[in-house]
């Protein structure tokens, strides 16, 4: 079975990021690249499957981004992936999630897969679209916030988070699962898998080879950033020590009534 | 785009707030494109839910009692979803910016080869162009977008962003035609509740989360919820809390949880890092009960009060349950 998780390299979660006014781009530089921690649960959702269904099969990381991504994607093959592919070109500057839904679908039309497993939110953008923009353009079925995921008889059974519990869901194959947190914590790598990685291919694949259903970068977005500013100043407020419980109480809900919250 | 398009997302015949909410915001955008206010609700229960709707300034409400919408995942709304945009013309879909909503989002945003934004929590519309401003990056960077190439455009909207106001000159309701030529392959098997009856975290006025501090999975029930309850609100939590176990992941606020801006947050035993701040920074008023007064949170509540939250919070409940009752 050939499984293909999607991901996005984003600025490090724990650094704070910003959008520059100027070039209304993500402030890359000084800041560290890395995986969209949650596209790291699609990788370790990629990894039990595979040890699970053994056999022959295979799990490749699908990304879009400059080059330089190399050296960050290499974290995935050591984790265990068997290759990469990053979708690279300049072309892509000033893409939306149309574009990049667009030309992911191309990419995994081109490499062929069974299952195709994506993060949650991503980090940056905080559309979380790139799983039914892929559902829709390949024509497959698309399931998200999947914590559970069986596969038998080239049938998904998989356990859903829903807004109010969960449910259980089937889907024939191939199909565009996006998983949650509940998978498990992505595994680390190993010394011998890092050692591994070295030798594990990471391609890339520039636009003009793939059939990407329409124009690219800011020619093909159908969403236009006009501003970016930030947000109002949320200065220090008051700390009060409280001596006890009624005191501590009184100090709140004198504080309620102060804002009329009560 | 002139027109908007409401999706309803609902479980029978109750429905969230946010539904209200984008109702009137709908008005209002139509009104200012010069177009109509449309509004889809499809499964069981959308005849009784269609009639309340009613109640709000929308021109038409397609409806469709169709059982396929909750046997089948996502399939059957998008097409419906389609078929009302194609029937309502050039628009603007609106959606909650919930899990669900987001789902259908992404996939009709696709279908309909329209621009997509997400998490909105301001439109304006200038010269027929519509504007919509989202936080980003957790909240750090406050986004301006308009929509480009497409006759249509789609929008998840953040549930408290918008004021629901009843009234209007009472919807048309409609049955919308079921898309011809179509099979589902997602079949629903079975579905469980966890926090039925419950305020949803993403648009309660009030929260009050729980955070490493709470000790164990008790205090949330035993102290938080009746401190929620006295306040109107629900509970949530830090991730450590849901990834220790103590509550379900659904109750997460932060980074890999749930966005939130409620009126009114109380953080107790909750440090405030970055992965949970950027889930709640842009709630109304923020107070924080900490046994230590040099925790992030306190670069950022409005006030934060140091003692033992085990001693507090019972006696803040007391206090709150005596004034309503006054």
């Amino acid at each position: 079975m050939k499984i293909v998780v999607t991901v996005k390299l984003v600025p490090d979660t724990n650094s704070e990021k910003r959008i520059d006014a100027g070039t209304k781009r993500l402030v890359r530089t000084g800041v560290e690249t890395v995986i969209n921690p949650f596209d790291e649960y699609a990788i370790e959702a990629a990894l039990q499957l595979k040890e699970k269904l053994g056999g022959d099969t295979t799990v490749t990381v699908l990304t879009l981004g400059p080059e330089s991504g190399k050296e960050v994607v290499r974290k995935a093959l050591a984790m265990g992936v068997d290759d990469a592919i990053i979708v690279s070109d300049a072309g892509f500057e000033g893409s939306d999630v149309w574009v990049t839904g667009l030309a992911l679908a191309a990419a995994l039309k081109k490499n062929g897969f069974d299952l195709v497993i994506t993060g949650g939110l991503a980090e940056d953008g905080n559309t979380g679209a790139v799983t039914g923009a892929l559902a829709e353009h390949l024509g497959v079925p698309g399931l998200t916030n999947a914590a559970k995921i069986d596969i038998a008889d080239g049938k998904l059974r998989v356990e859903r988070e829903t807004d109010s519990g969960h449910q259980t869901v089937t889907a024939p194959l191939p199909a565009v699962l996006m998983v949650t947190m509940g998978v498990g914590e992505p595994r680390y790598a190993s010394l011998k898998g890092i050692m591994g990685a070295k030798k594990k291919t990471i391609a890339i694949l520039p636009a003009g080879e793939l059939a990407i259903d329409g124009p690219i970068g800011s020619d093909g977005a159908k969403t236009e950033l006009v501003s970016v500013a930030a947000p109002p100043a949320r200065g220090k407020g008051r700390v009060v020590t409280a001596e006890d419980g009624p005191s501590g109480a009184k100090i709140i809900f004198d504080f309620l009534k102060e804002r009329k919250l009560i | 785009m002139q027109n908007v398009v409401v999706f309803v997302e609902h479980k029978g015949e109750q429905t969230r707030k946010v539904t209200y909410e984008l109702a009137t915001e709908a008005r209002r955008i139509a009104d200012a494109l010069g177009g109509k206010a449309h509004a889809l609700v499809v499964g069981a229960g959308s005849q009784a839910l269609a009639e309340t709707l009613k109640t709000y300034p929308l021109d038409t409400i397609h409806v469709a009692e169709d059982g396929d919408v909750d046997t089948f995942l996502l399939d059957p709304a998008i097409d419906y979803l389609e078929a009302a945009a194609k029937v309502a013309g050039p628009s603007l879909i609106l959606l909650p910016n919930t899990l669900a909503g987001r789902d259908i989002a992404g996939r009709i945003a696709a279908r309909l080869k329209a621009g997509l934004t997400s998490d909105v929590t301001n439109v304006t519309v200038e010269g027929g162009k519509v504007s919509c401003v989202s936080p980003k990056l957790g909240g750090t960077s406050i986004t301006s977008c308009t929509y480009k190439n497409s006759d249509y455009g789609v929008m998840t909207v953040r549930p408290n962003s918008f004021a629901p106001a009843a009234g209007g000159a009472g919807a048309q309701i409609v049955a919308i035609e079921k898309p011809a030529g179509k099979t589902y392959a997602m079949v629903i098997e079975s579905e469980a509740e966890e926090v039925s009856g419950e305020i949803g975290l993403e648009e309660a006025a009030a929260v009050v989360a729980g955070g490493r501090g709470m000790g164990g999975p008790a205090p949330f029930t035993e102290l938080l919820k009746p401190l929620a309850d006295a306040l109107g609100g629900t509970v949530g939590a830090s991730r450590a809390a849901a990834d220790a176990g103590w509550v379900p992941y659904s109750l997460q606020i932060g980074q890999t949880g749930k966005t939130i801006s409620p009126n009114l947050y109380i953080g107790v035993g909750i440090s405030g890092a970055i992965q949970h701040k950027v889930g709640m920074r842009t709630s109304g008023t923020i107070i924080a009960i900490n046994k230590d007064g040099s925790v992030p949170i306190s670069e950022f509540a409005d006030l934060l009060v140091v003692g033992d939250l085990f001693a507090i919070v019972p006696e803040l409940t007391k206090q709150l349950r005596a004034t309503v009752h006054a």
